[in-house]
């Protein structure tokens, strides 16, 4: 070619750019996965799920009697609920502080929750990673005991470390192995072995969108350290109605915080040992646009 | 050869012609709004993302902006719109591309009412439509004002019957643009 025609070729393809529509690009290359799971809840298990700066989180949680109690209890929902109440508050994007007051065994709690590791769309990052940390108080009128209860043994830890992945818009898992220990503990508390201060165990949580609000979730949570016969095994569903997120479930616990999920009994789940539970999960901005 | 440059020698001539008389004004910082007017609840979402193109000489209009930069006021609700409603991991971006069916007077500082026809797309749903506005002559360019109105049913974006009281189906679309000239 000459080099006078190649020269109007570039000239006749420049002015082809400048009549061009304008490129497409988003503001934001490389964004922060969204929604690994519908609510900072799956079934009881926390998620990495963070609430945003100024965001105020109210969540209530319910489980029933065990279903195998038939018609004369209704499946269970005769027995009186296992009730936890919540306000969870976000100081900023990745931290929140949450105050819980779970029926059983009396217990008030304070959990924190610090998501420090975002999953990004290009997957350079794969995964979320969340640390929780949670201290309980036992207020139980506990004074029948022959050896009175101090302050500092009616107090409970437990810690976690989250992580989850999307793996598709409509699969996420989560790991979330879970430290828990009981400053003194006996045949009086709600734990399995009345002998045992310490428990270990792996939270498992996934869901699976069926509909664009609607999920499956599925929860299993071995016992790492304890009495390792015992575990929990959950599935339900979520439903986010645009400003509300209803979760519905069976679960073998009762238990509605972290410690007494991991050191809770639980029942065999083959065997019908499994309650119904729901959760009502609600978010309100409290700090306006 | 000869013939050959003097015919480059005429297209050089035409394209710089041309350049001399662009009359293209783009921005990357317009503003976008659109309201819900539910029964039960009503929301705006805005952007200041809008980026846009009017190229007089070929007739061409041009906007997109991406949808990833809509804000409702309220995070989780951006979040939810985002993932279950535009989908905006398959479809970025809402766009119109068309040209001016209305006559510009350049001599004009008043406000001039101004139709657009072309091509609008969102959620993977592409429609012909015409939208109605204003273009004034200002200081540093162009001041574009437009509205319109978006049925969500005729992009195919899902609107659950639960929260049919929270979620209009007509969505009320404006925009505001300052677009400065290219040269």
């Amino acid at each position: 070619m000459k080099p006078s025609s190649l020269l109007l070729f570039c000239c006749l393809f420049i002015s082809e750019i400048a009549v061009a529509q304008l490129e497409r690009r988003t503001v934001v290359e490389d964004r922060d996965v969204e929604l690994t799971f519908m609510a900072p809840r799956n079934i009881n298990i926390y998620t990495i799920e963070a609430l945003s700066e100024g965001e105020l989180h109210y969540s209530i949680m319910h489980t029933f009697g065990e279903v195998n109690t038939g018609y004369q209890q209704f499946w269970g929902l005769d027995g009186g609920a296992s009730v936890r109440f919540s306000l969870e508050y976000a100081f900023t994007d990745d931290f929140s502080l949450a105050l819980g007051r779970s029926s059983l065994d009396k217990v008030v709690d304070l959990t924190g929750r610090y998501l420090f590791i975002k999953q990004k769309s290009s997957g350079k990052i794969p995964v979320s990673v969340a640390a929780n940390a949670s201290v309980g108080i036992n207020t139980t009128d506990l004074s029948f005991v022959a050896e009175p209860y101090t302050f500092s043994d009616r107090l409970s830890v437990a810690g976690s470390i989250l992580v989850a992945r999307k793996f598709s818009d409509k699969f996420s898992l989560q790991l979330s192995p879970t430290f828990v220990y009981f400053n003194r503990v006996g045949q009086e508390l709600n734990v399995i072995d009345p002998n045992l201060n310490t428990y270990a165990g792996l939270g498992v949580s996934s869901r699976y969108k069926i509909r664009p609000r609607t999920a499956v979730t599925l929860q299993y949570v071995p016992t790492l350290y304890g009495d390792t016969s015992n575990y929990n095994l959950a599935a339900g569903i979520d439903i986010e109605t645009g400003g509300h997120v209803f979760q519905m479930f069976f679960t073998t616990s009762r238990a509605l915080n972290d410690q007494y999920l991991i050191a809770g009994e639980n029942g065999n789940f083959f065997d019908r040992e499994f309650r119904f539970g729901f959760n009502v999960n609600r978010i309100f901005n409290l700090k306006g646009r | 050869m000869k013939k050959s440059a003097g015919l480059l020698l005429l297209f050089i001539t035409l394209f710089s012609l041309s350049n001399v008389h662009a009359q293209s004004y783009v921005s990357e910082d317009g503003y976008v709004e659109f309201e819900s007017n539910a029964p039960l609840l009503t929301f705006k979402g805005i952007s200041n993302n809008l980026t846009g193109l009017i190229d007089f000489d070929q007739n061409l209009v041009d906007f997109y902006v991406d949808l990833n930069t809509i804000d409702t006021g309220i995070r989780l609700r951006n979040r939810h719109l985002r993932e279950s409603y535009l989908e905006t991991d398959k479809y970025p971006f809402a766009e119109f591309t068309g040209r001016l069916t209305t006559d510009f007077d350049f001599q004009s500082a008043q406000p001039q009412p101004a139709t657009v026809a072309g091509t609008f797309k969102i959620h993977g749903v592409e429609r012909e439509i015409t939208v109605q506005g204003e273009i004034q002559l200002v200081s540093d360019g162009l001041l574009l004002t437009a509205g319109w109105t978006v049925r969500l049913e005729d992009y195919n974006i899902d609107r659950p019957s639960v929260v049919f009281y929270e979620l209009a189906e007509e969505q009320k679309v404006s925009i505001s643009i300052t677009l400065k000239p290219v040269n």
